[in-house]
């Protein structure tokens, strides 16, 4: 055994820098193959006694290995050897995923382009990674369906044995979704026409990437299906919806047909332009006025971005510039924040704006932000008191309340000077 | 303390948590006794009611003060084990002025340490005791890939692997290609030459081309052999489907170095330069441990190139590359170098040779690079309402235009704040009083609510400060960093600026890393750090650098500041030892 290794590997190195592996392989003696059947059966022979482990042929696997490579050499030599990128990058995506990466298993043309197009090795793999989850899921996904369907099956069969007896005596027929979908339709409608406006802005093509515009996107699809079902829903506006830009073309994608049938009011134009602009309030988490209470006569307007990036001031900017009130969730008023950015999805934001135009109560509404950002609501009322009690301990209040003192004094002198004036004044 | 009971212990974890004490801080031979309750609960059973996880920095539990005091005053707080006079840009700052957080985390992760399940066996098992070992961990899918890694992490026997390997051939007839990547991973680790040369040959045989980690284990299996010249064919495959690594091209050199091929080595590091590609350091080092026993021309010229990649790039060697870059200039022959270690004074001159290093101050072309790119990247950006609105910029550029060059530049806010438990505007008067001393012209960037009269800003100490200083108030919703760099950059390079903000993220609004590269040094060299502030009793500044801390030659004296093992170096810092060589 050890006299054939050592010729096996000069032969080895010979064939190594000859560079005529392949052909090597293929005029290999069949010795090896006998070699592999001799291995094999000591292997099927063996006893399973402790003195075994000594007698161990660790390099028995080699064998194993080469005359199932034998077999392989002669696959590969009648293919035809291709070597575009294209076929390279396939190739090199494959043996990622024997070497037990996250990659995809088949990948389609479109993606193939995307993947062409990644500009670092990181994002190359981050791209297969999120196509691999995809993969995966879609999988889990239609084995789910097949279950479900034979469980149906099954179910229709018994029913059709148990049945038989006397029709069942209902007051209404089935309701479908059907009739459901035109009530939310007739509420929309009517929303379009005296429901309080919600401008979506849409104004942050440029600053996302294809990923982050697709989840926005969905995320806004999100928002318009809630706002359907609610009982007293927004008039809402995509504004600054360029047409044939990157948002619309995905919404007709996504949409399809139902696009132009929606009660959404789509427009190229800006929401100053629509609407006077002492009513808009843009709603951001940079903002430095709290929001306190939800006001029905003013007009809400949320950026319609989704930064994965942190593109912190964008909406900020915006609003600066075209000098709109803003405002911002009281989030840290009213929960305590754990972690995680206070810039909520779309859709959240829809449902606390929704919860609040309902019933104005905050605590309400809050509970759409995810459970995981915070650490449950403030108990506003103890809170303020220990507070207060750990303030009025600090010698900076004690300065502060003869500070006031001064205040008041000088104030009501002040007040007392004015009056007097006025009584001049009156009198002259 | 070890005879501490594991309750008591976590009684005492509540009781800090609870206590609105005013706790001192720990002297060093305290610390850790206070953690050794830490360290010696192994077990993560009552490591719970403390639930590590929920600890985030700034409220651990083990914090010393009251809730009342936050991290601020940690930083204030007198810091005996740091050199003085102390540097905030020093290598090692912001680690001591995170304080004991550090340990705890240590002593944290000593709890949370994962418990390893599977423990690979000490001597060769066969095929049926494999099997038998496999149905112990029922419902483990990736049995022998798990085994692989464990026996990776503890550096098990070859032989064991091997075994392990015999059992699935003879179970399946086939190896799978992740289960001989992490075999061929084991045999690098350990350097077996013959079974990296049979796991080549079998790859090669089987599969036709491999994957970026299978030609990284190969290539840095067969580098350190006499079959080299193969690692650097697989380098060439390895290019056809992707870029290789920093760790690939260091690989290649080592295998070139070792057989002493110069000239391919020094291709080699060309091309990945060429490729952006930042050398490991080892490889470096490698590159000068050749040089000491090869005498060549080619070999010297290339390393002096790579001293002046280490100065362009403001790389900096740690220990291990030091000392070999030591060593090489003392065996030149007939050229006579001689190195020590040494920090440098404060002077800027350097103990052992009493040379001047290179000063930090910019050259005029860096500096209105410098400038416009601070307008233009750091205040505009890509929306001028980001961080300001243009009607602001015009009126503060005006306004800069027309006063005459400053010699301070403070950051109001910034300045205020240092003490947290005295009233804003006093504390910024007071270390512009300070400041005042020597007549400067000084410009106070604020924002526009200071100027409202509220328990923080009093009117008297405003009009005390309109005396002595010119003002320039921002929106409240721009941000006053960027004036404040402008405003100083544009008085010119005596001007200094005032703040403890270490302008991290003004540096990233730079687009390319050399003038991101430029910002720090300038910022190294005009940044004036309040370091202590008690009210009434000290103001203490940290002293400017006027050396700059980079690879530096003066023709027959080197000086190459490195990084030391023990500490760790946050990226916005320099080192603070240097090599100094000199020809006798």
């Amino acid at each position: 055994m050890h006299l054939f290794n050592i010729i096996r590997r000069s032969v080895f190195q010979l064939a190594a820098s000859d560079g005529t592996k392949r052909r090597f392989f293929l005029i290999m003696p069949s010795r090896v193959i006998t070699c592999r059947t001799l291995v094999l059966s000591a292997w099927l022979n063996k006893d399973s006694s402790p003195s075994a482990t000594e007698k161990l042929d660790l390099d028995g696997w080699k064998h194993v290995m080469r005359s199932a490579q034998q077999e392989e050499a002669t696959e590969r030599t009648s293919q035809s050897e291709e070597d575009s990128p294209l076929a390279v990058t396939r190739e090199l995506i494959e043996m990622w995923r024997l070497s037990g990466r996250l990659v995809p298993e088949n990948i389609s043309e479109e993606d193939f382009k995307t993947l062409n197009e990644c500009p670092t090795k990181s994002s190359i793999r981050k791209y297969l990674k999120f196509l691999a989850i995809k993969e995966n899921r879609k999988k889990a996904d239609r084995e789910k369906k097949e279950k479900r369907n034979e469980a149906n099956k099954e179910r229709m069969l018994n029913t059709q044995e148990n049945a038989g007896g006397e029709l069942p005596n209902t007051f209404l027929p089935k309701f479908w979704t059907r009739s459901q979908d035109a009530v939310y339709n007739w509420r929309a409608a009517q929303s379009m026409i005296f429901g309080q406006p919600l401008v979506y802005d849409m104004n942050y093509e440029n600053y996302m990437s294809r990923r982050e515009m697709e989840n926005t996107v969905k995320q806004l699809m999100e928002s318009e299906g809630a706002n359907r079902r609610a009982l007293d829903p927004f008039h809402l506006h995509y504004c600054n919806l360029k047409a044939g830009g990157p948002y619309h073309k995905e919404f007709v994608k996504r949409y399809g047909e139902a696009w132009d049938k929606l009660f959404v009011t789509v427009t190229e134009k800006s929401y100053v332009e629509v609407f006077p602009k002492d009513q808009l309030v843009y709603l951001t988490a940079d903002s430095p006025n709290v929001m306190k209470t939800f006001e029905h006569d003013k007009i809400y307007i949320i950026g319609s971005i989704v930064d994965k990036s942190m593109k912190t001031g964008l909406s900020l900017a915006n609003a600066k510039r075209l000098d709109l009130a803003t405002a911002r969730l009281p989030l840290d008023r009213c929960l305590q924040w754990a972690e995680g950015a206070k810039n909520l999805t779309l859709d959240q934001m829809m449902r606390i704006l929704l919860t609040l135009k309902d019933t104005g109560n905050w605590k309400e509404a809050l509970q759409f932000v995810p459970q995981r950002k915070h650490e449950g609501f403030v108990n506003m009322s103890s809170w303020s008191k220990e507070q207060i009690d750990t303030w009025k301990k600090t010698k900076l209040h004690e300065k502060m309340a003869g500070q006031r003192k001064a205040h008041k004094q000088f104030a009501q002198n002040f007040s007392r000077r004015q009056t007097q004036k006025n009584w001049w004044e009156d009198v002259s | 303390m070890v005879f501490f009971h594991q309750t008591s212990s976590l009684g005492l974890l509540k009781s800090l948590k609870k206590s609105h004490i005013f706790y001192p801080m720990p002297k060093h031979q305290q610390m850790p006794i206070v953690l050794g309750c830490f360290i010696f609960t192994s077990s993560y059973q009552c490591a719970k009611p403390v639930d590590p996880k929920r600890i985030r920095p700034g409220t651990t539990t083990l914090s010393f003060k009251g809730k009342g005091e936050g991290i601020r005053e940690t930083r204030v707080g007198k810091d005996y084990s740091s050199p003085r006079p102390f540097n905030l840009f020093a290598a090692g700052a912001s680690k001591r002025r995170s304080g004991p957080r550090e340990a705890i985390e240590d002593s944290e992760r000593s709890i949370l340490s994962r418990r390893i399940t599977l423990h690979p066996p000490e001597k060769p098992l066969s095929a049926g005791e494999w099997e038998e070992l496999k149905g112990q961990f029922e419902g483990l899918r990736k049995f022998e890939l798990l085994m692989f890694e464990q026996m990776i992490a503890c550096n098990s026997p070859i032989d064991v692997a091997k075994s392990l390997l015999a059992a699935v051939a003879n179970r399946e007839g086939d190896i799978q290609y992740s289960i001989l990547l992490k075999y061929l991973c084991l045999c690098v680790s350990q350097g077996s030459t013959e079974e990296i040369y049979d796991v080549h040959d079998i790859l090669k045989a089987r599969f036709k081309t491999l994957e970026t980690s299978g030609y990284g284990l190969l290539i840095r299996g067969l580098s350190g052999t006499p079959r080299w010249r193969e690692a650097l064919s697989l380098l060439e495959e390895l290019k056809k489907v992707m870029t290789p690594s920093k760790s690939n091209y260091g690989d290649c050199i080592r295998g070139a170095l070792l057989n002493r091929e110069i000239n391919l080595a020094c291709e080699l590091f060309h091309e990945m330069l060429a490729k952006d590609l930042v050398p490991n350091l080892d490889t470096l080092q490698i590159f000068f441990d050749t040089g000491r026993s090869v005498k060549d021309d080619i070999l010297k010229t290339e390393l002096m190139h790579i001293l002046s990649y280490l100065r362009d790039n403001q790389v900096y060697p740690g220990e291990a590359l030091m000392q070999s870059i030591k060593q090489w200039f003392e065996s030149i022959p007939g050229e006579n170098w001689k190195g020590s270690l040494t920090t440098i004074k404060h002077s800027g001159q350097c103990p052992s040779c009493n040379q001047s290093l290179e000063s930090i101050n910019l050259s005029p072309e860096e500096y209105s690079t410098l400038k416009e790119r601070i307008i233009k990247d750091v205040i505009q950006g890509t929306d001028t309402f980001r961080k300001t609105t243009p009607q602001e910029l015009e009126e503060f550029q005006t306004f800069v235009n027309q006063c005459p060059p400053f010699d301070i530049v403070i950051d109001g806010l910034n300045v205020s704040r240092v003490y947290n438990k005295a009233i804003p505007s006093q504390t910024l008067l007071n270390v512009v009083s300070y400041l005042a001393q020597q007549n400067p012209r000084m410009l106070i960037l604020g924002r526009k609510h200071m100027l409202k009269k509220t328990s923080q800003w009093h009117r008297n100490d405003m009009a005390a400060l309109q005396k002595k200083a010119h003002f320039f108030f921002t929106e409240n919703l721009s941000e006053d960093d960027p004036f404040l760099l402008y405003a100083t950059l544009h008085s010119g390079s005596h001007c200094r600026f005032v703040t403890r903000d270490l302008l991290r993220d003004h540096k990233a609004c730079l687009s390319d890393s050399l003038t991101r590269r430029l910002f720090f040094k300038w910022q190294r060299g005009h940044q004036m750090v309040l370091s202590d502030y008690i009210p009434g009793k000290r103001i203490k500044f940290e002293s400017v650098l006027n050396f700059d801390t980079i690879v530096q030659t003066t023709g027959n004296t080197w000086h190459i500041p490195y990084d030391d093992n023990v500490l760790k170096r946050s990226s916005y810092e320099v080192p603070t030892k240097w090599l100094c060589l000199q020809q006798k």
